[in-house]
């Protein structure tokens, strides 16, 4: 069977480990804990007709108090970027580790998830900045792991464009 | 027992794996396993030969690409990794760490399993976040909480006007007893409405006000220029996403003091607001510029952009209003730039926005240069009017000539009703524009202008009034009416040029007691703020005691316009310094100065400063030494205007002088 890597990259809080539990068990909390070090879990999808084992690391959030490994992307297929709807700050940290992705494994496919859909009443993104990464070929995903909203379609989304 | 057997339990004890690598992700253990090992590669370890650990555990695969570089080249940095967290077979997470090492010849991987270190860390980790969430959350509710209570203050006080200006009208009709006695239950009730709200918006304000001091220790003073440079570089990411280069402007001297009278969260708030502005309008290729000015006693700060420039339908103003979107490119709910407007001006600073000759815009704001704490602002008699002082009885008010202005059609007709009620000839405006107009056409005592008004405010309609005053004996008696009725906004209401404020909704007994004291205002020759404050006669005088030696005069006045600016800096610079007895001793030279030209509050000012000095409290001193200059440019003005209009005479002209300068304070209009 192929087996692609996948890499969860972004702030922290913005609900990374709550996405993958999400799509491996079905299962969400809304208590926040966060995540120190890294949580590997894998999944076996099918994407046109393909059997395909999803390895899901499950990274840290990136902050002033851990600071990521970028050898972790070695060998990755592809990465999920989550930002959090609710805090503009974090698509801002997720456009500029997209930038220190490509600096340091070059350009592999990733998309764009904004999570917690579910409080899109709060949310205090940019529509001009999410229309201007769509129009630079961002794939980009509204999500919210607790509803369970957008999570397939990113995880498959992201296979396909691995997948080529 | 063997010291050989006795290093495995030792190994065993301390929950270390001691593994030989043998190649292909295989390992050979070189001790007995501990028990967490087996719970997570049970089967792997029971197997024979190798243990294949690398297909079991993708991390220890990616782990060991950073072995295999270590052990190519010995000698290079220890190579360890993070924890990374394995589950068991039922499910239990178990954090597990690696140690590459180079021993005798062998690749080994040292693997253990740091529990108790690992749960301090999640603690520590899950605290620090938490803690930085809350504070996230703290400051989006603030910047809701301070347009929700702008908004409040405003739109809640209009139709409890409307209702007070009908009831206190209809109390004037003649209606039976009966009517009367629910007209006074009526209005009864109107006012402890107004006072709850009041109270309310009090409290709301004043814990905003709580958390926003929360964690500045009691100090309200930032560098704007750090903020700055730190909310760049949180945007940095997102200016080179859209290819629009961010700068400093080459003109800033970054070792410069950039200290202004703000809260550091809110002012990189607004930074990161207008240069989010600036990027939704600049092309990619192009550059926004940030830049910062030192004006004295204030710091502009401003954000350049090459964009198309400000929109040819949008007056500066209009955009910094309240749900104000751009046409293209437009924001989300048009609050950004409203949230820049009002933190400014509760700061005590201004803020606008022009369309560059060649390309863009720049909107800027100016704040107040921080000299030390900052003052808390003279309460204003709304505010003894809030906490319920006792109310004065109407005064009788002799006719007056009134311009009333307020966009609220209703609030307009009952006041100007209600006024010429009472006697007083009333000419009505709609608007800030037409109230200007209206005003350059006719005479007035007393200008009433409501404070938010569509197309000029309240505030620039009296600053545009006192503008051509300038010069003038006499002026009107100014007075703003306004549902924003903090003391701060008070405070930049008289600044704008405004005598009184009457805070909405207002009573006409309120009204009545203010007419009242622009008469007693006008009786005492009331010298207008931004008229010369050295009456004619003061000038004579001083004449006089020179022996009417002109010359003399002038010789005077010159080196006092030489000396007091220097003195003036030499107290800020004092007061910058934390120097009492710089301040008590320049004012108390600066003293001695004015009274020779008889500047009766500007002599009571330095005395002021002086004592502060002396009494080693320089809290209060920033807020006197503005209210000092103001006097100062007043006296200097007029020292100036004496300077410039009177050629050196002899005695016996002297008495002549006077008659033009008599002459000169009548009004034009």
């Amino acid at each position: 069977m192929l087996q692609k890597k996948i890499c969860m990259l972004g702030s922290f809080a913005v609900g990374k480990t709550s996405l993958v539990r999400r799509f491996v068990e079905s299962i969400y909390s809304d208590v926040y804990q966060t995540t120190v070090g890294v949580k590997i879990d894998k999944k076996n999808v099918q994407i046109n007709e393909k059997q395909v084992s999803l390895v899901l690391w499950d990274i840290y959030g990136e902050d002033d108090y851990q600071k990521m490994r970028w050898t972790y992307l070695r060998g990755a297929s592809g990465y999920l970027l989550v930002a959090d709807g609710t805090r503009k700050a974090t698509l801002e940290k997720a456009v500029s580790m997209e930038q220190r992705v490509r600096d340091e494994v070059g350009a592999i496919p990733f998309v764009l998830v904004i999570n917690k859909s579910d409080l899109i009443r709060d949310w205090e993104l940019d529509p001009a900045l999410e229309s201007h990464l769509a129009a630079q070929g961002w794939c980009i995903v509204r999500s919210s792991a607790k509803t369970g909203e957008g999570v397939e379609e990113s995880f498959s989304l992201l296979t396909r464009k691995m997948l080529g | 027992m063997n010291m050989a057997h006795v290093l495995q339990e030792f190994l065993k004890e301390m929950g270390f794996a001691l593994l030989e690598y043998g190649g292909e992700g295989s390992f050979l253990p070189l001790a007995e396993l501990p028990n967490w090992f087996s719970e997570i590669w049970d089967d792997a370890a029971n197997a024979s030969g190798g243990i294949p650990l690398a297909q079991q555990s993708p991390f220890l695969e990616n782990f060991l690409l950073e072995a295999e570089e270590f052990w190519n080249s010995p000698g290079s940095a220890a190579c360890q990794s993070e924890t990374w967290i394995e589950r068991s077979h039922s499910g239990r997470e178990i954090p597990v760490q690696a140690k590459a090492l180079f021993l005798e010849g062998k690749r080994i991987v040292a693997l253990f399993s740091p529990v108790s270190q690992f749960r301090e860390q999640v603690k520590i980790l899950q605290t620090a976040r938490n803690s930085l969430l809350d504070h996230e959350r703290l400051a989006r509710e603030i910047q809701k909480k301070e347009i929700l209570l702008h908004c409040i203050v405003h739109d809640l006080s209009q139709p409890l006007s409307v209702m007070h200006v009908a009831m206190d009208s209809l109390s004037q009709e003649s209606i039976s007893e009966r009517s009367r006695q629910f007209l006074t239950l009526g209005k009864h009730a109107s006012g402890q409405q107004e006072t709850m709200i009041r109270q309310i918006l009090q409290t709301f304000s004043d814990d905003l006000s709580v958390s926003l001091d929360a964690g500045t220790e009691g100090s309200s003073s930032s560098d704007l220029f750090d903020c700055a440079r730190k909310t760049m570089s949180s945007l940095e990411p997102v200016f080179q996403a859209k290819g629009v280069r961010l700068a400093v402007s080459s003109t800033i001297n970054p070792a410069a003091k950039w200290l202004v009278v703000a809260e550091a969260s809110r002012l990189q708030r607004i930074f990161a607001n207008l240069l989010e502005n600036a990027l939704r309008y600049t092309p990619a290729g192009r550059r926004v510029t940030i830049g910062a000015e030192d004006e004295g006693d204030f710091l502009k700060a401003y954000v350049d952009d090459e964009g198309p420039g400000l929109p040819n339908d949008l007056r500066p103003e209009q955009i910094f209003g309240l749900f104000m979107k751009g046409k293209q490119s437009g924001g989300k709910a048009g609050l950004g730039l409203y949230f820049c407007r009002i933190t400014v001006e509760r700061w005590g600073g201004s803020i606008g926005c022009v369309t560059l000759p060649e390309r863009g815009s720049r909107f800027w704001f100016r704040l107040p240069r921080a000299t030390g704490q900052v003052a808390r602002s003279s309460t204003s008699a709304l505010d003894s009017r809030i906490s319920g002082a006792p109310k004065r009885a109407p005064l009788a008010v002799r006719p007056l000539r009134i311009l009333l202005a307020d966009d609220q059609e209703d609030i307009r007709t009952l006041t100007a009703y209600q006024l010429k009620r009472n006697g007083h000839k009333v000419v009505t405006a709609k608007d800030g524009k037409q109230a200007l107009r209206t005003f350059g056409t006719s005479t007035f005592d007393v200008v009433l202008l409501d404070q938010e008004m569509p197309g000029m405010t309240g505030d620039e309609v009296a600053r545009a009034i006192r503008k051509t005053e300038v010069g003038k004996k006499k002026c009107v008696f100014l007075v703003a009416s306004t549902g924003n009725t903090t003391s701060e906004d008070a405070r930049q209401l008289k600044q704008a040029g405004f005598d009184e404020v009457l805070g909405k909704p207002f009573r006409m007994e309120d009204l009545s007691l203010l007419l009242a004291s622009s008469q007693a205002s006008a009786s005492e020759t009331r010298t207008p703020s931004f008229l010369p404050a050295v009456p004619d006669a003061g000038i004579a005088a001083l004449l006089e005691r020179v022996g009417g030696d002109e010359k003399l005069l002038k010789r005077m006045i010159q080196i006092f316009l030489r000396d007091t600016p220097k003195r003036l800096a030499g107290i800020a610079a004092a007061i910058r310094r934390k120097s009492p007895d710089g301040v008590a001793s320049i004012a108390h030279a600066l003293k001695g100065s004015v009274s020779i030209f008889g500047a009766e509050e500007a002599r009571k000012l330095s005395q002021e400063l002086q004592e502060l000095g002396r009494s080693c409290e320089l809290s209060r001193a920033p807020e006197i030494l503005a209210s000092l200059k103001e006097e100062i440019a007043k006296l200097q003005a007029n020292l100036r205007g004496y300077a410039n209009q009177t050629p050196a005479r002899s005695e016996s002209n002297h008495n002549k002088r006077q008659r033009p300068s008599r002459n000169r304070g009548k009004r034009r209009r």
